[in-house]
């Protein structure tokens, strides 16, 4: 227990207050102000997913949008500027905004229960983290509603195009300013993880006895806090450059653009991490799970996801084989880079091995997994492809690219977090997804994927350039083009199909008793949904695979429990900490001052800034005034649906 | 694809691939993709460069490959053997809870070792192959220098001077002896571009502040289908260009006709009445080429770019002199220069002897009257953005009759 939550307990030996004196504290545990003031890391968690979930499908639309202009050669149904904007916002859309902020979601859900916790370590910092990153997804949003329209520099905004000479307009302002926010929010978020994962383990969750996801949730916040200072320092270099006219990327007073790249990727490559290893979390609970048997291997998966996490810092520069780096820079990195394929590949095995000798039961969430054990694989090997620097001098920025980074980060990422969401449904809802539907839509979605995507590697080889709103019909690449763009909407159909179904169980899904899929770590022990303060009594862990041993060894965990339920009482019961609407408040401070920063004109510029500085400050400061009083409930009753 | 090899009997695997084929076929594709021979491809290799690019892209393919089979079918063994197939198997005893195996482990991380090192040792072999022109032949390489605009491309030759001007000066064809090698080195003047010509070699990047640099050979006399890499904004899509690559004695030729001054048509006839030029109209995003750049054209580019060296016979000599006076009189002149005439500017492409390239608007159109005509009507809707509409017609509010079009394409032609 970290220094805080130890003070609550001493704090409350005495009887706890039911209303803070001092200050007001919203109580409310239903409507809309429960969720505007929610600390609770389920609460949050599910936000995360709604939010992502609702930019998934912003990005996804983009995507047949840039699709739909890409059907057939020389079309117009998107004006070249229309088109650069629509595959900027895609690429930011589905990183930034779908893909990271759902692999948050799951972090806030699942980690804390998988750690037999009762919350994240600091709870109104994570608040905080969730409404920080819904002002930078405003943000970035903002230019669709706005006469200069949203940015269209590329997700990854190289330097000089970003300028106020090549970009005079506000659509840049809002890009750079929503990333910094969502900088922010992710470095917070993930601090909170990591002080959550190191001293909030039930007693006897050894670190070797941590389950993968939260492993892989450990290792990616770490990338986040290590990596985003770098964007930072690039976003807010860029910011000077325009607002302040300095001349970090001004190339007539001398700035350096290739300095961006480097920065950006810096950051850029560990994001790639970030995107694809809470992923492997997942299928590494998911496969154990259908195969009934522990993850071969455990200490080896865990130390080669740690291991692609330091790696994962010394590969920047195979983005930029062709920014002319010299032959030793270039043969180093990648050499670099074909050596993240080692620690990748032992997943891969280990994977298989999980598989090996166990009774697999296809369910949807193992259908997705085994989806993602497959596409992932082929993404990896293209991946090496780039990895070779002289045949990615004639990759780099193709469609080839493009074919790879959809299978690490679509049949991947996505196909992980959709499995996720199937996987863990029953233990979030209390519902199952039929297995039908689930089915359908996997085999629906795995289809249009590939159809979409694998076209695309003979369009890079036969050279098309990515980023490109037209193209010539003399060059073969009018086929491929066509087939990727049917798939896409079969893609397109697959996830449209697969909301449905969500939709349809989240209301109407049969009721499922706990431990649906009989699990083998300690969120399954959970009654569904999980009560507010997850664990009536802490469990004490004695496995790797905590739920399984719990479930062998009745007797003894119950003797435990008791004994631990005693020593809870003596505290007063669980302590709950009290809701707040600091973290909001602060955070629309924030989104006000970044609006006043980025969009308006200067006339308003100083007064919207700093009248947003102000809300953000007061916000803060009562923050820290009102305090982290909580109070405290007793679960004695018994627990619903044993 | 050849749909005979799907008669009906082959059931219904064979009616559902005519079923997608048909589909397939609906905006009149080919099946012939998977050959990847297009202009632009990097499968096909015509110098040692991209053959090198291309040696080591193979090697990765074949080791990935045959690691893919192995590991692939070991995964659908697993997956097939080991499924839970009757309802007693979903309810059995869970197997034996056994946590992996150090020996298999360790094996298996030395055999991808072992696979990388096969990738790792032709790509450090390529990456110092490729980066300088080898010992032996630097003595024989030719040096040129390409400079990106937004959207198109400069091409100097700093070693055929002209006296009292510069470094020769070409846009949009790169004009290089096969055979040799060409060092090519790699400018800006505003944002990054990046220089590909997939068929010769891999890209590097055009990047403000820094000097790049790539080299390349044609193996062979050809004509090379080039594009910008790397997205440089608004038309970042059209920044096309090409590299023809000529005989020693004909590279010579080119190189003696280039340093000449503009080609002046005499105008013997004065007095008689300009004829009136019709040109074809377009939709705003039609192709801008003919059946000439097609795959199987029956005159190869090449040859196509010969015969663009000569002049057209029916050219008039009286538009020709109208379109001369237009250039300076609608501010052309202020921003291309034509040497020997009244172009001076510098922004925009050189036009001495643009009558002679095949290729105008950065690459994008054949140079033809139609094309040229076009152009100068809607240099907006062919290339978003660019600067001859925002820099040149827009603030000088250039207006263009059809009569000034005609002139204006036949003076342009006859600069060959």
């Amino acid at each position: 227990m970290d220094a805080s939550v130890k003070s609550h307990c001493t704090a409350h030996a005495a009887p706890a207050p039911t209303k803070a004196s001092v200050f007001w504290r919203p109580t409310a545990k239903t409507g809309l102000m429960s969720w505007l003031t929610t600390v609770d890391h389920k609460k949050i968690g599910f936000l995360y997913g709604l939010f992502a979930l609702f930019f998934f499908l912003v990005g996804g639309v983009e995507a047949l949008l840039i699709r739909l202009q890409l059907a057939v050669p020389n079309n117009d149904v998107l004006t070249a500027q229309q088109y650069n904007t629509m595959f900027t916002m895609h690429g930011t859309t589905m990183i930034f905004l779908a893909v990271m902020p759902l692999s948050a979601a799951f972090f806030n859900y699942i980690m804390p229960l998988q750690i037999g916790a009762r919350d994240v370590a600091f709870p109104r910092l994570n608040a905080f983290s969730l409404w920080t990153f819904v002002a930078g997804a405003i943000i970035i949003n903002l230019g669709w509603f706005m006469k200069d329209g949203p940015p269209d520099g590329s997700w990854v905004g190289y330097a000089p195009l970003t300028s106020k000479t090549f970009n005079p307009d506000h659509s840049i302002d809002m890009w750079v300013m929503g990333l910094q926010l969502l900088g922010v929010a992710s470095i917070a978020a993930s601090l909170n993880f990591i002080v959550t994962i190191i001293n909030l383990r039930a007693p006897g969750m050894t670190m070797m006895r941590v389950p993968v996801f939260t492993w892989m949730t450990l290792v990616t916040a770490f990338l986040i806090v290590l990596s985003f200072p770098a964007i930072t320092i690039a976003l807010v270099e860029v910011m000077m450059d325009r607002l302040f006219g300095t001349n970090f990327f001004e190339v007539s007073n001398g700035g350096m653009p290739v300095l961006w790249q480097h920065l950006f990727w810096v950051f850029g490559h560990p994001e790639v991490y970030i995107l694809i290893l809470p992923a492997m979390g997942i299928v590494s609970e998911i496969l154990p799970t259908f195969a009934r048997k522990p993850l071969f291997g455990y200490p080896i998966v865990v130390f080669s996801g740690a291991c692609i996490g330091f790696l994962g810092f010394s590969v920047w520069s195979h983005h930029m084989f062709t920014t002319g780096m010299g032959t030793v820079a270039t043969a180093a990195f990648s050499l670099a880079t074909m050596a993240i394929a080692v620690p990748t590949g032992v997943k891969i095995f280990n994977w298989i091995g999980t598989l090996w000798g166990g009774h697999l039961l296809m369910r949807t969430p193992m259908m997705f997994a085994l989806g993602f054990v497959w596409m992932f694989m082929m993404g990896g090997f293209s991946g090496v492809m780039h990895a070779a620097a002289p045949a990615d001098a004639q990759q780099q920025d193709s469609y080839f690219v493009i074919a790879h980074f959809h299978y690490v980060l679509i049949g991947g990422s996505v196909f992980a977090l959709l499995a996720g969401i199937h996987y863990w449904f029953p233990l979030i809802f209390g519902r199952r997804v039929s297995e039908f539907w689930g089915k359908l839509t996997f085999w629906i979605i795995f289809a249009g994927f590939n159809i979409t995507f694998f076209p695309m590697h003979f369009l890079g080889l036969n050279g098309m350039p990515r980023r490109t709103f037209t193209y010539d019909a003399n060059l073969g690449w009018n086929t491929p083009n066509f087939i990727a763009t049917i798939g896409a909407f079969i893609l397109g159909l697959g996830i449209l199909i697969y909301f449905i179904v969500m939709t349809h169980a989240y209301f109407k899904g049969e009721k499922v008793k706990r431990d649906y899929w009989d699990g083998r770590t300690l969120e399954w022990s959970l009654p569904n949904p999980p009560p507010e303060y997850n664990f009536a009594v802490t469990p004490t862990v004695h496995a790797r695979d905590a739920w399984w041993y719990e479930k062998h060894h009745p007797e003894e965990i119950a003797r435990e429990k008791a004994a631990q339920a005693k020593a809870d009482a003596v505290h007063g019961g669980i302590h709950m900490p009290f809701q707040s609407i600091y973290p909001l408040v602060t955070s629309i401070g924030i989104l006000i001052g970044s609006i006043g920063v980025a969009v308006l004109d200067p006339g308003h510029k100083l007064a919207v800034a700093l009248a947003g500085g102000v809300i953000m400050l007061a916000g803060i400061y009562l923050w820290a005034l009102e305090g982290n009083e909580g109070y405290h409930i007793h679960a004695d009753k018994e627990e619903p649906n044993q | 694809m050849r749909l005979s090899y799907f008669s009906p009997g082959h059931g219904r695997w064979g009616r559902a691939a005519l079923a997608l084929g048909g589909l397939a076929l609906l905006p009149g594709c080919d099946f012939n993709f998977w050959r990847m021979d297009g202009h632009q491809s990097t499968m096909v290799a015509s110098g040692p460069v991209a053959k090198a690019q291309l040696d080591v892209f193979y090697v990765t393919c074949w080791v990935t490959l045959v690691i893919f089979i192995l590991v692939g079918a070991v995964l659908a063994y697993a997956t097939i053997k080991f499924r839970a197939k009757t309802d007693a198997d979903e309810h059995a005893e869970p197997p034996a809870q056994g946590h992996g195996n150090p020996f298999i482990e360790i094996g298996l991380i030395g055999a991808s070792i072992f696979a990388l090192v096969i990738i790792a040792i032709p790509t450090l072999r390529g990456i110092w192959y490729t980066y300088e022109v080898p010992a032996g032949q630097k003595a024989g390489a030719y040096e040129v220098t390409a400079t990106g605009y937004q959207w198109w491309f400069k091409f100097e030759y700093p070693k055929e001077q002209i006296d009292g001007v510069g470094p020769l000066v070409t846009g949009n064809e790169l004009v290089i002896p096969a055979g040799r090698p060409v060092v090519v080195q790699l400018r800006t003047v505003d944002v990054i571009h990046s220089f590909w010509v997939p068929k010769l070699a891999g890209k590097v990047d055009m990047i403000p502040n820094r000097g790049n640099h790539l080299w390349l050979q044609a193996d062979e006399p050809g004509y090379f289908w080039g594009q910008c890499a790397e997205y440089c904004g608004d038309s970042h899509a059209v920044m096309r260009f090409r590299v023809v690559a000529l005989s020693a004695k004909d590279f010579a030729d080119w190189v003696a006709g280039q340093k000449q001054t503009a080609r002046t048509v005499a105008a013997q006839s004065t007095g008689a009445d300009a004829p009136k030029v019709q040109f074809a109209s377009f939709k705003r995003n039609q192709y801008g080429y003919s059946g000439k750049w097609a795959a199987d054209a029956a005159v190869s580019p090449l040859d196509n770019w010969k015969q663009q060296q000569s002049p057209a016979p029916d050219e008039s000599p009286v538009l020709i002199a109208q379109g001369r006076r237009l250039f300076t009189a609608k501010t052309c002149a202020g921003c291309h220069t034509i040497r020997g005439h009244e172009g001076i500017g510098i922004t925009g492409p050189e036009l001495t002897h643009v009558g002679a390239r095949t290729t105008i608007a950065g690459g994008l159109l054949e140079n033809n009257p139609d094309q040229m005509a076009r152009w100068l009507r809607h240099p907006d809707q062919v290339k978003p953005g660019n600067k001859m509409y925002t820099t040149g017609y827009v603030p000088n509010n250039v207006q263009l009759t059809d009569d000034d079009v005609g002139a204006l394409v036949a003076y342009l032609a006859s600069l060959k």
